[in-house]
């Protein structure tokens, strides 16, 4: 018997955390069921607490030979989705390359704060670009600069390591963030991100997004 | 030719983030240099800009057939280390079990910005138990229940969070010396962990080195 998945995660039009493994559980392949919580409401702690431990989304019930194992932290469903599906390629085969990407899908796991903070996820509203300060504005030049190596680098489909992989999905937020607030880019990156934008999963995540707002959830 | 590793690091008293991927390196058990860097000095980040792009230690660079890797960030070291060494059994064998450590893993690494803030790491110090913010103290609150979960699961095999020593270790060793510097009070389970885990011999080699420093007005 096959496992069977179920995702954990919040609003999206807001949850930068919950694209990430989302996106590399559709890079895989298998089914999966969706539980949505709403975020920012009275009742969100306890929704959350009713799935994970650890108080946060997103979260992945693999449910198999009759136990249920719940994982919690994007990049830790990540790795094991990685590991489960090694056909999916969801790291680069070549071992430097893969802790290549491994170091760059850690530093965005633990960092960039600043733009994190100043640059909510909105993904399907677009804002102005608000008044950047220093931090968040060496935040984003490291981004693009950690981009736009890896491109150069790695031509193949046009992703980050040549194929999709889940350095992409770590990234995914940033390039919605980008579009909303109208963060100038180079040529090459604004051509990734288009075609990031252009993924069935990622325009699946839009059309839902885009439904949470319509019915003022987001 | 077998490779070669070098950590670079930063001042060990100080430096939570390499403290873990040094206790990984540690545990693979192949020899390696270290590169400290000193912290907080003017000529600090140049020193680390010019040894990795991100601009942060740690970083391990691995020379091997001519060629040289860096791999930067703590939890990316930690699993290129597993991977490279799967006979060092830094992860947990079973699948589930190894899920779940990563989940342990990754939390720390993403999470907990007031326990880092209000209690930063000096490995070697004594210091009052600081008045704890609402939630820096959801935060110690969180690790308690979650090493107590571990601990009760695993810690009868081994005496770790997931029975023998792992990454899950590596990522809170530095809690384990924030709650001894802080005083953070401890339920009994939790007090024999951290005694276990400050018993280690990188730990104990680790602390040597952050006293050093301290001694020579470095720390």
């Amino acid at each position: 018997m096959s496992a069977r998945y179920t995702i954990v995660i919040g609003t999206k039009n807001w949850s930068s955390w919950s694209l990430r493994p989302y996106l590399a559980l559709r890079a895989t392949g298998a089914p999966f069921e969706e539980i949505v919580l709403r975020l920012r409401r009275p009742d969100t702690s306890a929704q959350i607490r009713q799935y994970s431990s650890a108080g946060k989304v997103p979260v992945l019930k693999i449910v198999e030979h009759g136990h249920t194992a719940t994982v919690w932290e994007s990049l830790a469903i990540c790795e094991t989705l990685a590991e489960r599906h090694k056909d999916a390629g969801l790291w680069p085969d070549d071992a430097e390359q893969r802790a290549r990407a491994r170091s760059i899908s850690s530093e965005m796991h633990s960092g960039f704060p600043a733009l994190r903070a100043k640059l909510p996820m909105d993904f399907v509203r677009k804002h102005p670009t608000p008044e950047l300060d220093e931090e968040t504005s060496t935040q984003i030049a490291r981004i693009v600069a950690a981009w736009t190596k890896q491109l150069s680098r790695n031509p193949g489909d046009g992703y980050l390591f040549g194929r999709f992989s889940i350095a992409d999905c770590m990234y995914a937020p940033v390039v919605s963030r980008f579009l909303t607030y109208g963060i100038e880019l180079p040529p090459a990156l604004t051509a990734y991100c288009a075609r990031m934008m252009a993924l069935p999963a990622m325009q699946d995540w839009a059309r839902a997004a885009q439904a949470e707002v319509d019915a003022g959830l987001a | 030719m077998a490779a070669h590793y070098t950590l670079i690091l930063g001042t060990k008293d100080w430096s939570s983030w390499s403290l873990r991927p040094y206790m990984a390196l540690r545990a693979v058990g192949v020899p390696f240099d270290e590169d400290v860097i000193p912290l907080e000095r003017n000529a600090t980040t140049a020193a680390v800009q010019r040894r990795t792009p991100a601009g942060k230690v740690p970083v391990l660079t691995i020379a091997e057939n001519g060629q040289t890797i860096t791999i930067w960030d703590s939890l990316a070291i930690c699993e290129t280390l597993a991977e490279r060494h799967p006979e060092a059994k830094l992860w947990p064998d079973d699948a589930g079990d190894r899920a779940i450590a990563r989940a342990y893993a990754a939390e720390m690494h993403s999470g907990f910005p007031d326990l880092r803030d209000q209690l930063t790491m000096d490995f070697v110090r004594r210091l009052p138990t600081p008045p704890l913010r609402e939630a820096t103290r959801t935060q110690v609150a969180r690790i308690i229940a979650a090493w107590s979960a571990a601990l009760e699961r695993h810690g009868k095999n081994g005496g770790f969070l997931f029975g023998r020593f792992s990454i899950a270790d590596c990522m809170y060793a530095p809690v384990v010396s924030r709650f001894l510097t802080y005083g953070i009070e401890l339920p009994p389970a939790l007090t024999a962990y951290c005694a276990r885990m400050m018993a280690l011999p990188a730990m104990q080699d680790w602390a040597r080195a952050a006293q050093a420093e301290v001694d020579a007005g470095l720390a």
